[in-house]
Parts: structure tokens; sequence; C-alpha cells
């Protein structure tokens, strides 16, 4: 129990520094989104000084007063609840584009991981088991897919599948020509269907690192002496394959899953951004071009969440799945 | 099943259409199908791909900045509609006349009669004046610091009256404000934030169904021009980068976008459906800190030096290498020579030269006192003649440029180093004058009269010192009480042969001091698929100003074109 309370203060730590990280960071950055805005607007048309003063009352930026003062109101805000709103989507609640844009993202980025994940440790149990194997020998090609760039590979998959085999679509979420939102069967498809490709290109550009670890895991976990005693017991090879050695072998892998699963939405952004995928990755990319201070505050505030929340999550899991992290607190 | 469905599903066409009007009564956010689906993709319905990127939230609001693309034009219009793309008249919309009193104080406009909004409710001259009356008592909404109030003195006429003489406020009046309905907007409670999910204009579409990765436009059936539109449907689509429209364009699923293509010929070749106009309308410039009294800093503040940089360069090389060959002839006067030819008071003015003038530039700057060093690069008073001109990240074109630009003043002992940035630190670069040299384009007002360019680019009141925000366009921080009381004079009159003798004046000097160097009028490419649609404009018929992006000019288009008939 100690060991739970110790965690869960670190966790508060933590969330409150990278909420003031969040709070700066955009504050430092070139620019002010009412200029913005107003240049934005002056590609359209002649702006005067009345311009300024306008989107000034519009967004109720109050540019004079002072950083703590601001500080206060971002904390008590977002204690309540409110993430503000949106310049670039002005009038629109920040709450609402993270709401529209994240289950895309989760959806794609989160299954493809999972996906990744459990393909890449299934094949690297194998390989780890059978050492010399035809898998074992598959291992340095899929590492060396995941070390070409991921933007190239996804492109080239693109123009191949998309443009030259026309397999795939080229862009979108789905086909917003004949369906629309709803929980219909032509829209769940159509959403598999547009999801499929950028899923694809995630799953083999991240397959090599979880295969090349489990089967490294395996094999030092192979040669320990209680995998000796099993044999020796006359176990079964399937059971000393699966309960005594990738029991052992995948507890590195769930550390670096976790990981994985915090990044998904940081992550997202080049393939968002390949794909033409309505994510949340598409809408950071928005805020940080205008500076939209409570757009981009409201989506680190996500990843910031998602990080902290998965970690937790498997820093608990690691205390029932291996006893020697609650021995030694 | 779902394989090889690339546009408006002829498979999927019956399966669509039923579960779609389910999908209506369950989703108030999507209330319709799509009728090239349900009509078994008849051809017309068009899609348009106008910059949007990411996801859409839904604000059909025409007093917002940020309002949805089509909202200006498509489903709000405007009393005239100026067409930028060529020398025109200002076209009646729903006022069909207007007229100011000597002082330019008050404007009686007449409006059209028999026009309804698409409820169906009639159109009258008291919508006019409740919407100029709105955006007067709110000021989050008066984004060109109108000072008018409106009174319907009868079913067809509006006076706006002004606290002061106000013809220059007549394009933004006239040509790019919205009217509203007063019957909806006397009840929103909040104008600033409302986002309007069900507009009601008077434009030629309204919208028909809404969500975060599309939306859908239909004919308004009761528009007030006989005939049209002729489309039933026009679908916006929102994708991320330049790569995914090209390939969109070419896979023949979007109708109607804009964007520089790189070997664009190349790529319509052997597309027949495929065709584009080029309206080039905005003219490419160097800006200059200028003005080393507001606090410019660097050679460029010497008048010499923009002078031998206006002489030294090749426009007709930097066309073909980072223009693509499609970008026509600009003026030092910083107008279109072609549409705005009449303003062009002296002939000399009309283009900049088109080839490299060395021997000028050189005799400019020996003049001038900079000395050529022993590395080639030019000297004065210990200061070497080194520039940096700055860019954006990404815009292709613009970064060739500087490198050209670096090779060509190079000839006449002037070292240029360009810089890429962020468009944000850019932007805050040139709006706080911390530049030497930016690359921007200027043009685009709301009428071609150069008022506009002349009062935002180089009158005083519009600059700020160095280190302070110069928002309202006078980036270069010129300064000329010659210029400055040239433009006043020119902005109180309405006589076009006064306004004139005053941009004479304007012009004489900024030839001159170039503060904005041009380069050339940028190519605005807009691509077209002819097959579902026809009657866009052409190079050869600019009837409006045909980019996907803007705003009023795309009702225009949108009602006019027809669909093809197979």
């Amino acid at each position: 129990m100690r060991y739970v309370l110790q965690k869960l203060g670190f966790y508060v730590a933590a969330l409150w520094a990278a909420l003031t990280l969040n709070f700066l960071i955009p504050r430092w950055m070139p620019g002010d989104p009412v200029d913005i805005m107003i240049s934005k607007l002056a590609t359209r048309g002649p702006v005067t000084p009345s311009t300024r003063h306008a989107i000034e009352l519009l967004l109720g930026t109050d540019s004079q007063q002072p950083l703590w003062q601001q500080y206060i109101a971002y904390l008590g805000q977002i204690s309540s609840g409110n993430l503000g709103t949106s310049v670039v989507y002005f009038p629109t609640p920040v709450a609402k584009v993270i709401s529209q844009t994240l289950p895309w993202t989760i959806g794609l980025i989160g299954i493809a991981t999972i996906i990744s994940f459990l393909v890449g440790i299934g094949l690297g149990t194998l390989a780890g088991w059978k050492r010399g194997s035809w898998l074992d020998n598959v291992i340095p090609v899929t590492t060396m897919l995941q070390s070409v760039p991921y933007f190239w590979l996804a492109l080239i998959l693109l123009f191949a599948f998309g443009s030259v085999w026309q397999v795939f679509p080229l862009n979108g979420g789905y086909d917003v020509y004949t369906t629309s939102i709803g929980l219909s069967w032509p829209f769940i498809s159509s959403v598999l269907y547009y999801g499929a490709l950028p899923a694809l290109t995630i799953v083999i550009s991240s397959i090599g690192g979880w295969m090349l670890g489990m089967r490294n895991m395996m094999v030092s976990t192979l040669s320990e002496d209680y995998i000796l005693t099993a044999e020796a017991k006359g176990l079964k090879p399937g059971r000393i394959m699966r309960t005594y050695a990738a029991r052992n072998a995948v507890l590195p892998s769930i550390a670096g899953f976790a990981i994985s699963l915090g990044f998904v939405v940081a992550g997202s952004i080049v393939t968002e951004a390949v794909f033409s995928y309505p994510g949340i990755g598409s809408a950071l990319l928005q805020a940080v071009n205008s500076n939209d201070y409570a757009l981009m505050q409201g989506i680190f505030l996500v990843i910031t969440l998602s990080v902290l929340g998965a970690n937790l999550l498997v820093d608990l899991l690691y205390t029932i799945i291996d006893p020697r992290t609650r021995a030694r607190a | 099943m779902l394989l090889f469905t690339r546009r408006p599903g002829r498979r999927l066409a019956w399966t669509a259409a039923a579960v779609a009007s389910v999908a209506a009564l369950s989703l108030s956010a999507c209330s319709g199908s799509d009728p090239a689906g349900a009509n078994g993709g008849s051809g017309s319905a068009i899609t348009v791909f106008n910059g949007a990127t990411g996801t859409i939230t839904e604000n059909f609001n025409p007093f917002s900045p940020t309002a949805l693309q089509p909202t200006l034009g498509v489903i709000f219009e405007s009393l005239y509609w100026y067409n930028l793309a060529s020398e025109s008249e200002p076209t009646p919309m729903l006022a069909t006349g207007h007229e100011w009193n000597e002082d330019g104080t008050e404007l009686t406009i007449t409006t059209r009669e028999g026009v309804k909004w698409n409820d169906g409710e009639p159109f009258s001259a008291a919508d006019v004046a409740f919407t100029f009356n709105l955006v007067n008592e709110t000021p989050e909404l008066n984004t060109t610091g109108l000072a008018a109030t409106a009174e319907a003195t009868d079913e067809n006429t509006v006076v706006l009256s002004f606290a002061e003489q106000s013809f220059m406020q007549e394009p933004e009046i006239l040509g790019n404000r919205g009217i509203v309905p007063e019957h909806i907007w006397k009840d929103v409670a909040d104008p600033v934030t409302e986002v309007n999910s069900n507009p009601v204009g008077t434009g030629a579409f309204k919208v028909k169904s809404f969500s975060a990765q599309s939306y859908a436009l239909e004919k308004n059936a009761d528009y007030w021009e006989e005939g049209k539109p002729a489309i039933d449907e026009v679908r916006y689509i929102s994708l991320e980068t330049a790569d995914a429209a090209s390939a969109a364009l070419t896979a023949g699923q979007v109708d109607w976008m804009s964007a520089f293509l790189p070997g664009l010929e190349q790529l319509l070749k052997d597309q027949e459906d495929l065709a584009y106009v080029n309206t080039p309308a905005l003219t490419t410039s160097i800006y200059t800190c200028s003005n080393a009294e507001l606090g410019c800093e660097g050679p460029q503040t010497d008048v010499a030096v923009r002078q031998a940089i206006y002489h030294a360069i090749d426009r007709t090389q930097l066309n073909n290498l980072a223009g693509g060959g499609f970008a026509g002839e600009g003026s030092p006067t910083l107008l279109l020579p072609e549409r705005d030819a009449k303003w062009i008071v002296d002939p000399e003015h009309k283009v900049a030269p088109q080839t490299a003038d060395t021997a000028t530039a050189n005799q400019i700057l020996d003049a001038a006192g900079w000395t050529l060093g022993a590395d080639g690069i030019r000297v004065k008073d210990g200061q070497k003649l080194a520039l940096t001109i700055q860019t954006v990240t990404g815009w292709s074109d613009y970064i060739s440029l500087n490198d050209a630009m670096r090779q060509q003043l190079k000839e006449v002992g002037i070292d240029l180093t360009p810089t890429q940035l962020s468009w944000n630190e850019w932007n805050a670069n040139q709006t706080g004058g911390t530049f030497q040299l930016s690359l921007d384009s200027i043009g685009l007002y709301a009428s071609p009269n150069p008022y506009y360019p002349y009062n935002q680019r180089y009158h005083s009141d519009n600059t700020t010192p160095v280190g302070e925000s110069a928002i309202s366009g006078n980036f270069a921080r010129y300064s000329n009480p010659v210029v400055d009381a040239a433009v006043r004079a020119a902005g109180s009159t309405n006589d076009e042969a006064e306004q004139l003798a005053q941009y004479a004046i304007v012009q004489e000097q900024i030839v001159n001091d170039l503060p904005y160097i041009p380069i050339y009028i940028n190519s605005t490419l807009t691509e077209f698929n002819t097959s579902r649609a026809e009657g866009w404009p052409t190079n050869d018929d600019k009837y409006a100003f045909a980019a996907s992006w803007k705003a009023w000019d795309n009702g225009i288009i949108l009602k006019t074109i027809t669909p093809v008939t197979k």
C-alpha cells in the first residue's frame, strides 16, 4: 500500500510540473495569437488599427495581465475542467475540438500500437524459442523497416497502394461522399477501410522493435537454470515457452509498451499529416501554427495525462506480475 | 466491396441512401444523405478543396473572422460584388444602386426587390440597416472601423450616416459585408460567439449537412437570380498537404482547388478532364525595413541599396526558376499593370525591368559610396553590404527565389544570406520590424482602387517604431510626408481625376524610394475537373477571381457553372 501511495504522490508532482511547462512553453514561442489572426486576415483584405482592437476584444486577450495572474487563472480553469476557447477554431471550445479529434487518433494509433505489440511479442517469442529458424532470419528485415524514417515509408506505401494500385483510399477518415457519421455498417466499414493503410504502416514500422526485444529476452531467459529444471521435470515445451520463458521475458517489453501507449496521442502527427487523417495530431499542428495557447495546452494536457496514466497503470500492473517490485519498496 | 470506390459510389448507392436516412435521424449534426449517392451519382454534385486542413469546426457566422469560407458569398451575400481578377465595375447583388451625398457622410443604397431568405421570409432594406447597426453597436465585430448608423427609409432604401467623410469605406460596406436577416439575428444572444449552425442567407446555396471532416451545401431553390444555380450540391473537404491535394485532384476526387503544383503542365497533360486558370493578382515583393529613424538596422536603410537590388535582379530568370514560368510582370507602383492600367500614371512605371541591369545597379552603388572590397563584396564606412532575407520554411518557390537572388546580387557586390523560419517567427519579425529583407506578397484589397495598398503599405499612420507591432500593414516602416498628404487627399474625394493626380505624386515617390521591391506578380493557379461541371473561369474569361479560397467570388462561380450532361 505504501508503495502505491508513494507512486501516486510522484504522479501528482509530475502532473503539476507538466501543467506548469504546458503553461510556459507556448508563451515562450514567437508571435502572439492576435497578430497571427490579423496577419491571416490581412491576406484576404486590408486591416486597420480597429481590426486589432476588434480581434483583441473578440479573443478576450489581455496581454497586459502579469504572467503569474495568467498562471493562477490557468490552473483554476484546468481544475474546473474548462480548457478555454480555441483561437484557430473560434468560438469553438477547446474541449469540443479535442472530443472531435481524439477518438480518431485513439482508434487508429491505439489499435495499431496494440496490434503491433501483440504480433511483435508473439513472433519474438517464437523466434527466440526456435533460434536459427526462418522466423529468426526475418528479424533483420523488420528492424530495417523500423529504421526507415516513418514518413518516408508511409509515403511510399501510400503512393503504391493509394495511387498506383488504388487498393486503399488516399486520404481521410471515412468516405465523406457516401456515408455520414453514425452507428451504421457502411460508416463503420468505411472507417475500417480508410484506417487500414495508416494502421498497416504503423504496424510495419514498429513491429521489428518488439520482435527483436522479445526475441533477445527469450534467448537470455532460456539459458536460465529454471528453464533447465523445467525441461528436466519433463514439462511440455509449449508450457515452458509460455509460462516459464515468455512470462519472464516479456517484462521489459511491457514497460516499453506503456511508454508507447502514452505516446499514442503525441506520435500521431506524422501519420495524420501523411494520410490527412482527422485526428488530434493535425489539430495540434494547427494550434502550434497559430499560437493557439488554449488549444495547445488542452492537447498537451491530454498527452500528459495519457503518458502519466499509462505509466501509472503499468507501475501498478508490475506490482501484480512481478513481485520483486513490491519487495523492494 | 468497398475497394476502388473513389467518388460518389455507384455501387454503394442504394445501401448508402437507406442507411443515411436512418443516420440522419440519430445524428442532428449530419442531417441528410448525399444525393449523388441517392440518385445513382448524377453529375450535379461537385467537391471543393479550399485549403482547409485538419478537423473542421462549425462556424457559419458571417461576422466571425474564423467563419468557414463559403459563409461569405455562397451562403450570405453582400450588396455589391467586386471582381478583382479583371478591370470591371462592381456587380450589383443585394443592392441595385447607391449614391453618396457631396460631403461623403451619407450613403443611400437601393436594395433589390423580390429577394427571399432561404427560410422563405422576404428580404428588405430593414435587414441591411439591421446588419450595419449590429456591427456598429458591437465593437468585437467591427474589424473595419466602420462608424455608421443605418436607417431604412422605405422597403427598398437604406441610408447610412457617417460621423466623418468616408468615401474610402465604400468597398468595405458594399462589397465586404454579408447581410443577415433581422428576423433571425435580433434573437441571437451573442453575435460574437454564435456559430450559426443553420444559416439563413440569401445566397445561392444553403447548408445541407455538416461533420468535422466534410460539409455539404445544397441549392437554394428560392434564389433570386432566375435559373441559378444549376449545380445541386457542393461538398467541401479537408486535406492535410499539397501532396494529398494533388493526388486527390488527379484521382478525380476534387473538382476545384487552388494550389501551386510544380510541373502543372506535365501533370495535366494526360488528364483530359483537368483544366487550370491562372489569375495573378499578388505581387511578390521584397519587404525592406527601410527607415533608420524608426529603428531599422542594416544597409537596406540606404535607398541606393534598395534601388540597386531593384535593378540587379533578373526577373525573367526568377520566374523560370521559382515561378514555374507562370508569373506576370510586376510594377514598381505595386499595382497590377493590366487590371490597374488606368491608375498607373507614368507609362515608364508600368512594369519593372525584366532583365538584370548590373551597369545601373553598380553605378548607383558607386555613387552612394559603396566601394568594392577585395572579396567582391562592397563596403562603406567599414560596413559590409551584407543582407539577410527571410522566408518561411516550406515555401518552396520563395526559397528558390532567395537562392537565385543570392547569385544575381553577388554580381553587383551584394552579399545576400537567405534564412528560413517558421511562419510564426517570420510573421513576428515582419510585424515587429526585426528583419532586413523579407519575402511576402502584396495585393487583394476590397477594391482595385490604389488607395488601399497605398494607405496600408506607405502611410505613416500605419507604421510603428521597430519593436512594436506594425500590424496595420506598413511593415517597411516607410514614412514620407509627401506620400502621407497625397494618400489622405486621394481618400477624401470621390473624383477619379483628382485621385489620379494624387496617386501620381505617390507613385513618383515610391518608385524612387522602393520600400517594397517588386519581383513579379505571383501566379494564382486554380485547377478544375471539367467532367462533372463546366463554365469555370478561364484565362480568357476571368469573370471572377477563381481561387477556391476566395470569399465572395466563390458564390459567383458556383452559381455560374453548370452540370455536364452526358
